[in-house]
């Protein structure tokens, strides 16, 4: 299943002109056969099914952006409805690494990768993978809060709407729960139809929260979701990615080391494109087993 | 809870697979590359365009080519294309468009560049904040507007007050020319002598530089007083209202570049000690020479283009004026005569006298697309520069 | 060189600079004022009593009672013109042959400016062109045509090195003693009584037919023929600037094709608008024959091409200034490309866009050359929507010219010709003005 990581680029590339049409197609055939086709012999399990178990393994998994290699052969694995944070100097890799995972970096010219990323069983590398698929089902926050210039409401059910649900009450419906998650609907019910961007800086990180909720993902990316927040915004979200452990899988990359230690229940640590070491968090930062690591979680460099 | 439960109907209603099934996998590929192909299909048939424009103009220029020869048609001043034996000699044509485009860039260029540069280097932003409407304002009169003005409210002006005009004009520029020039020039040469001489050679310079200047400017002013405009529509009517028209062009384009070259280069030679003129000149034009050539490419294009304006205000006179630097003689531009006789030519289609009108728009097609090259040429030249610079 | 001569030349070289902003602004204020000042004067001015007889026969407006006991009023000051008109007649019955004829030809003169002035004298056989049979219907020109009663014009040659210089004679000399002398004393005194200027608001010049070669009427059928050819042009650049801006955004690698494409947008942006002038004759016309001889749709065509590249630049400005976090957060929702472009990106753009697009309006409302010889006429009906296909038609900018330069009474219709400059110019800039406003409210609805 290792492709050789252009032509995935490739075909990447072309298949985006019509993700809108494809991705309803998709949609109907599920509808009508209850088991997908599918090509190559995945183990086939539904992402719910998968409890406790490794969510996404990566083997070998090396990201390059034309020769520079930023992310050098990382092998890990991420346990499902964990916190997962990554943690390095800037630099590392870790942003690149975070988002391999839902191939975001599709659309940065140049980049290319090789070894496996797993997920559902799946090589997400593969050519016959489809991208709003896997986007679908791995949601992402971005460092700076990047809301749409919509109103709030609208912002929230972009994703629903895109994925074909176009019923208003059931849009209200999943608006609404998605807010309630994201700890935005009490501040925000009584001005659903205003324009997003009058939100606090705190309030549009949550908005996009809630925006990447609303269609329902299996794991959450998070990219420095508090470096352009001030530290009541930021307690909030931490509280929130608290309150989600347990439904979602998050993976969370930070600078910040003790708001690692605060959220996650695993850790990474990059360093200059090497997974230097992984664990669960407590012992990392109390024990940790590589000299690296302990530099730097004691602020020697980074 | 009832929502959760819907959303998670919903989630597994849409819970589709990762993976796509080849058939879909090849619709998505086709209907990503029919997509694709259309857009790019769309943004050919713009682009395109302009080959169609050279290949309709040619296809129609060619004839006249084969049937009347180049030779009188550069070289030949007769233009006689409606006699029965007709002559296409557009010598005095592209003369006439030659003068009114130089004429619009000795107005526009002085005055266009010193603008920019006061806008960029000089005025306050709450100011800029004014000028740049009028800029806005000014290109955007359409040009028949221009050419009304031109005919109806300059070229009367012209004829009657001409003189006045241009020798308050001459006074104006001159004045404050001369006066600097006299003061720089014993500035400079009393510099070279000893310190106790200084002042006096100055000052010796000053009057007589002074006094020779004003004989030179009366002069000027008797010459240009006797001048006789016999009519309003000529040359420099045109010249001057193209000269306005070119200038929010380049005003706007040697603005961008001038803003383009940054602060800190302004700083380096601020902290040497240089007064302001002296950085603009020195450091900050220099950086940015490429896009103020371009910018009078540009304002050259549009001086050349223009037809309503030179078609109702130049005098439409197939001749080469008298000295052919006399601006006060009406003249024809290429212009003008396509507008202006394609009128009559084309109940004629298919003769000579349509299809050298087709040879004039080849020549200003050609030209323009030089042109247009050249400044690309110029931008692209300096951005490697600069490239390669950091 | 000593540091004041350096502060003298860095003052003066910033006065030079502003004094060349302030000529800008002088220029553009000596173009606008006049344009502004005289053409307001085709909607205002002071019609005389023949503009309201004309209202009435013509249009049967206003009030027939009214204005008949205006009428009355003045022909009643205009009978002891006309009869001293016949007593001079009858006078020179009695003189010699030669003395008689050099009389005859002088009054003839007389009579002719009188009727420009009043209308047809009481007798006249009724003519058959409108603005023959009536005086002067607007005040302004009227006064022109008094001192054309009482003056007229001679060349002096005195000075044989000087060109002729011309003089006003008056033209009471030339009947000293006779019985007219007192008429232009008369006419002097009585003009404005037997005229009786009022002031006029004519708003409906905008929305008038013209009649009798523009001397009166409004001018409708160009103004809506600029606007079928405005949207007209909009109809085909608009789509196709939207999608070029799109794929040279959003899909274009950095190929040799793709570099040469957009180097043939910048050219077709520098070609001279003549150029697509000659280029709709042979291409639109001549050889795809979209209509029989000149339309408004071969004019659309030909002004679409000439503002597509800055349709093109403007559209691809405004997409290239969205933020890349939209499109990021658009696609990390399982959006697909297209389905990103048009949900995210082109609303975000679309203030930049129809920026770009409501000046390039304005920029196809004015052009004049490359609609000559593609869809204007002089002379035309309005159109109706569906004529639009194989109709040529009139048009603001062309007919500026036409009525400036080849119409047959030049100085008798300025009015008509400022009023149209006036209408273009504020349609213009008021199409620019709305792109400013319309800029920086979507602006600041996107900023919250």
């Amino acid at each position: 299943m290792v492709e050789s990581p252009i032509q995935s680029t490739e075909v990447d590339n072309a298949m985006n002109g019509t993700d809108r049409e494809k991705s309803q197609e998709t949609a109907s055939v599920d509808k009508n056969h209850n088991k997908a086709p599918q090509v190559t012999g995945g183990k086939g399990n539904n992402g719910a099914q998968v409890q406790d178990d490794c969510h996404v393994t990566t083997k070998d998994f090396s990201i390059f952006y034309g020769d520079n290699e930023a992310v050098k052969k990382a092998t890990l694995s991420i346990k499902a409805r964990l916190v997962t944070a990554i943690i390095g100097p800037s630099g590392c890799g870790k942003s690149t690494f975070l988002r391999a995972i839902n191939r975001m970096n599709d659309l940065i010219p140049g980049c290319s990768t090789s070894g496996n990323m797993i997920f559902d069983g799946l090589d997400i590398y593969s050519p016959q993978v489809d991208v709003v698929a896997l986007r679908k089902r791995v949601g992402m926050v971005f460092q700076k809060p990047n809301p749409f210039p919509k109103s709030i409401f609208d912002n929230v059910s972009y994703g629903p709407r895109l994925h074909g649900m176009l019923k208003k009450s059931e849009l209200e419906q999943i608006v609404e729960q998605s807010l309630v998650r994201a700890a935005l609907w009490d501040e925000v019910k009584d001005r659903l139809h205003q324009n997003a961007l009058g939100l606090s800086g705190g309030q549009q990180q949550r908005l996009c929260l809630a925006r990447a909720l609303a269609v329902n993902p299996e794991i959450l990316l998070m990219d420095e979701p508090t470096s352009a927040l001030d530290p009541r915004a930021t307690a909030k979200i931490e509280d929130l990615i608290s309150d989600l452990r347990g439904r979602y899988t998050i993976i969370i990359v930070t600078h910040n080391m003790q708001q690692a230690a605060r959220v996650s229940d695993q850790t990474a640590f990059f360093y200059e494109g090497i997974l230097i070491e992984m664990g669960d968090t407590k012992p990392l930062f109390t024990k940790p087993r590589e000299k690296k690591t302990e530099e730097y979680i004691t602020g020697r460099f980074g | 809870m009832e929502l959760e439960q819907t959303m998670n109907s919903t989630a597994d209603r849409q819970f589709n697979n990762l993976l796509l099934s080849k058939k879909a996998l090849r619709f998505q590929r086709m209907s990503a590359f029919v997509g694709k192909t259309f857009l790019l299909a769309i943004t050919s048939l713009s682009s395109v365009a302009v080959l169609f424009i050279f290949y309709f103009i040619t296809k129609d220029a060619l004839p006249f080519f084969f049937n009347e020869g180049l030779g009188e048609f550069f070289t030949s001043t007769n233009w006689y294309p409606s006699a029965d034996e007709p002559n296409f000699g557009a010598l005095s044509i592209f003369m006439g468009s030659g003068l009114v485009t130089l004429g619009a860039i000795v107005v526009a260029v002085p005055l266009g560049i010193s603008a920019a540069v006061c806008m960029s280097d000089v005025l306050p932003f709450e100011v800029r904040q004014v000028v740049k409407p009028i800029t806005e304002v000014l290109a955007a009169i359409p040009s028949v507007a221009y050419g009304f003005f031109a005919l109806v409210v300059f070229a009367p002006a012209l004829q009657n007050d001409g003189n006045f005009l241009l020798s308050l004009s001459a006074w104006i520029i001159l004045v404050p020319v001369s006066f600097l020039a006299v003061v720089v020039l014993g500035d400079v040469v009393a510099d070279r002598f000893e310190e106790k001489y200084y002042n006096y050679i100055r000052y010796g310079i000053f009057v007589s530089g002074g006094l020779i200047s004003l004989f030179c400017l009366l002069k000027t002013h008797t010459f240009l007083n006797s001048l006789e405009i016999t009519s309003g529509t000529n040359a420099l009517n045109v010249s001057i209202i193209l000269g306005i028209m070119a200038l929010p062009t380049i005003i706007s384009v040697s603005e961008d570049a001038l803003q383009a070259c940054g602060r800190e280069l302004r700083e380096g030679s601020y902290a040497l000690g240089a007064t302001r003129v002296e950085t603009i000149f020195k450091t900050v034009i220099p950086a940015s020479i490429s896009g103020i050539l371009a910018a009078i490419i540009l304002g050259v294009m549009r001086a050349i283009g223009e037809t309503m304006v030179v078609w109702m205000a130049s005098g439409n006179a197939a001749q080469i004026p008298k000295p052919w630097y006399n601006y006060l003689d009406p003249v024809r531009t290429l212009t003008a005569t396509i507008a202006g006789d394609m009128g009559e030519a084309d109940h004629v289609t298919g003769s000579s006298r349509y299809h050298v009108l087709f040879a004039m728009a080849l020549c200003l097609l050609v030209f323009s697309f030089c042109a247009n090259l050249f400044s690309e040429w110029i931008v692209h030249r300096q951005q490697k520069k600069l490239g390669l610079a950091k | 060189m000593k540091l004041s001569t350096r502060k003298l030349l860095d003052k003066s070289f910033t006065g030079y600079g502003i004094f060349a902003i302030i000529l800008m602004a002088c220029a553009l204020l000596l173009i606008i004022v006049p344009i502004a000042t005289k053409g307001i004067q085709a909607f205002i001015f002071r019609g005389t009593i023949e503009y309201r007889k004309l209202r009435l026969e013509k249009f049967e407006e206003g009030n027939l009672k009214k204005v008949n006991a205006e009428l009355k009023g003045s022909q009643e000051l205009r009978k002891p013109i006309y009869d001293m008109i016949d007593q001079f007649e009858k006078d020179i019955r009695e003189l010699e042959y030669e003395e008689r004829r050099e009389y005859r030809k002088e009054l003839r003169e007389v009579k002719k400016s009188l009727k420009e002035l009043f209308g047809p004298a009481p007798g006249d056989h009724q003519p058959v062109l409108w603005r023959e049979q009536y005086g002067q219907t607007r005040w302004d020109r009227a006064k022109i045509k008094i001192d054309q009663v009482l003056f007229f014009e001679e060349w002096d040659y005195s000075n044989p090195d000087k060109m002729g210089v011309k003089v006003l004679v008056d033209r009471k000399s030339l009947f000293k003693g006779t019985s007219l002398e007192p008429l232009f004393a008369y006419v002097e005194k009585h003009a404005q009584s037997i005229l009786q200027p009022k002031l006029v608001f004519y708003w409906r010049f905008l929305f008038d037919e013209s009649f009798d070669a523009h001397f009166f009427g409004g001018i409708w059928p160009e103004v809506l023929g600029t606007l079928y050819l405005t949207l007209g042009a909009m109809f085909f650049a608009i789509p196709m600037g939207i999608i070029a801006a799109i794929y040279l955004t959003e899909y274009a690698g950095r190929g040799l094709f793709i570099s040469l494409l957009r180097s043939c947008i910048s050219t077709l942006a520098g070609v001279p608008s003549i150029v697509f002038g000659l280029f709709g004759l042979a291409f639109f016309i001549n050889s795809v024959k979209v209509s029989e001889s000149k339309s408004v749709l071969a004019g659309s065509l030909t002004l679409a091409l000439l503002i597509l590249p800055t349709v093109i630049r403007a559209s691809e400005e405004a997409i290239r200034a969205v933020p890349k976090t939209y499109k990021e957060a658009a696609l990390s929702l399982g959006a697909g490309k297209w389905h990103t472009v048009l949900t995210v990106i082109l609303p975000a753009a679309l203030p930049g866009i129809l920026t770009g697009i409501v000046i390039s309006m304005g920029r196809a409302a004015g052009e004049t050359a490359p609609i000559i010889f593609t869809a204007a006429v002089s002379v035309g009906k309005p159109l109706h929507f569906w004529e639009t296909l194989s109709q040529p038609t009139p048009a603001l900018p062309w007919n500026i010219y036409n009525l400036c330069t080849e119409h047959e009474a030049v100085d008798e219709i300025r009015h008509v010709q400022y009023g149209m400059v006036l209408t273009l110019v504020a349609l213009v800039l008021i199409l620019n003005l709305a792109a400013i406003i319309l800029r920086a409210r979507i602006s600041k609805k996107l900023k919250g």
